[in-house]
């Protein structure tokens, strides 16, 4: 009788420390991801200047590419500073549509073509685009997993017992307490090629 | 038909085949040992000596072939695409960041190995990194990081050490049917009868089943591409890129001299081109990867 009892216990006592590192994991990761989103804001912001400063001799005709890249740059700052998932969204897509355009202005262009500098620029560009594109996902999956482990059963009873609150994602502010322990990593992100 | 379905409906399917594969492991070597009279024993030998062998080379698996193929490490400078997308899909997938080669050769080909996300290596040939674009090399390296993901080496270690094991089985029965073998002659009538029926049976499946586990095997390595070909666009979310990449790799009709009967399965297409498109059902049966028109239109289909 004695000997069941204490297996079951010992069974449930792992099944809870294992849901509720599970959450604390994620809660983690959440945060991770969203501060990876920041980096990658902060890239892009310094990256693009850059890049205007080595393609300005060729482009000079291209009005539209330097506005769209001041754009996309502008509203890279401000996702950054208000960290709306909205002003995310917004400075994705902008660089989303920039580069391809440019891309075509270097394929016409075979001087362009053949700097070195302006490749290496755009490639970084290109990465950066993707990284915060896969950040921005991580994002959204991570709090799903999360937000679900604490809604369905009877993973939600573990949540409830240490107070879990639900994620709110991307609608969580990139700056804060709870990105402060590396905000120091964050502050100058180098651009060194 | 969502990718998350299609995930899950390959990981289905593959797991029918696993645990049918693995029924009749167990019962083609029942009928072997019993048919020769020296019951499970013999199944015991057989399964250490294969295990050792197929341990081995899983544990050095990513050196080996590494060594094999004559790779060597690609540099973010260098193949900055290739560097930078695998770099993205590990975050993404929050696994660790594989170590990358390549291989100096034309042919379109990559392959994935290491026993587990910590040890995965992806290698891609040269042929294949200068004529994809960048979203086609996403997509090559999240199909090849979901063979890790899956744990597809391992799946297709153990798969291997089985196989042997018929193998070996088989071999030894063929063996001692030759030189008269079996110790339970003398027993009597009655079960004498079922030892001649498990003897005439044992010695059908000795010579059949090394060939039916080799076709169940490499079943399981087809399926396995589709389960991969599906998880790498979970990851990437980009079925075009995927579809693109495998169209041109499939135009590219030069074979891998790097790769060989071992390695075949580890490579996104099958390096060794040796049936060509429109295959019968019968040819497709001998093949490690599905035909890639067949996976397009699986793709084309999320």
């Amino acid at each position: 009788m004695f000997i069941p009892l204490l297996i079951a216990v010992a069974i449930i006592a792992v099944y809870v420390v294992s849901i509720y590192n599970d959450l604390q994991k994620l809660k983690t990761q959440i945060m991770a991801s969203i501060q990876e989103i920041g980096n990658q804001l902060k890239r892009q912001a310094s990256l693009i200047p850059n890049l205007l400063e080595t393609v300005k001799g060729y482009l000079k005709h291209e009005k539209s590419i330097f506005k769209m890249l001041t754009d996309a740059r502008k509203a890279a700052q401000k996702a950054e500073k208000t960290g709306s998932s909205k002003d995310i969204e917004d400075a994705i897509n902008q660089i989303q549509q920039a580069i391809p355009k440019l891309s075509i202005a270097v394929e016409d262009n075979p001087e362009m073509k053949a700097d070195k500098t302006v490749t290496k620029f755009m490639n970084e560009l290109t990465d950066t685009a993707d990284k915060l594109m896969y950040a921005r996902r991580s994002v959204i999956d991570l709090s799903q997993t999360y937000n679900e482990k604490l809604v369905i059963f009877p993973s939600n009873m573990i949540a409830n017992m240490f107070g879990f609150k639900p994620e709110k994602g991307l609608a969580t502010a990139l700056t804060g307490s709870h990105v402060e322990v590396s905000s120091n990593e964050m502050k100058d992100v180098k651009v060194d090629l | 038909m969502t990718h998350y379905q299609v995930v899950a409906q390959n990981k289905r399917r593959s797991t029918i085949i696993m645990v049918l594969f693995v029924v009749f492991i167990v019962g083609a070597s029942y009928v072997m040992a019993e048919g020769l009279g020296y019951g499970l024993s013999m199944v015991g030998c057989a399964l250490i000596i294969s295990g050792l062998i197929s341990f081995f080379s899983y544990w050095w698996s990513d050196k080996i072939i590494l060594g094999i193929s004559g790779a060597r490490e690609a540099k973010r400078k260098e193949f900055f695409d290739f560097y930078t997308v695998a770099e993205n899909i590990a975050m993404g997938q929050r696994m660790p960041m594989p170590k990358l080669y390549v291989i100096n050769d034309t042919a379109m080909n990559a392959f994935a190995t290491g026993r587990d996300p910590e040890h995965a290596v992806v290698c891609a040939t040269t042929g294949l990194l200068s004529r994809l674009n960048r979203a086609e090399v996403e997509a090559v390296v999240a199909h090849e990081l979901s063979h890790v993901r899956n744990y597809d080496i391992r799946l297709m270690s153990i798969v291997t050490i089985l196989v042997g094991l018929v193998a070996l089985l088989s071999d030894w029965f063929l063996r001692m049917t030759y030189f008269g073998g079996g110790r339970k002659r003398d027993s009597d009538q009655g079960s004498g009868q079922i030892q001649i029926i498990m003897f005439v049976a044992g010695l059908i499946l000795a010579i059949l089943s090394p060939l039916i586990a080799q076709l169940i095997k490499l079943t399981i390595s087809r399926r396995r591409e589709f389960l991969a070909d599906a998880s790498g666009v979970a990851m990437t979310k980009n079925p075009e890129g995927l579809i693109k990449a495998l169209e041109k790799i499939s135009q590219d009709k030069e074979p891998l001299e790097a790769a060989n009967k071992a390695t075949a399965h580890l490579y996104i297409s099958d390096p060794l081109k040796n049936i060509h498109g429109g295959v019968g059902m019968f040819a497709k049966m001998f093949m490690t990867h599905p035909p890639i028109a067949e996976r397009v239109s699986a793709l084309k289909q999320l």
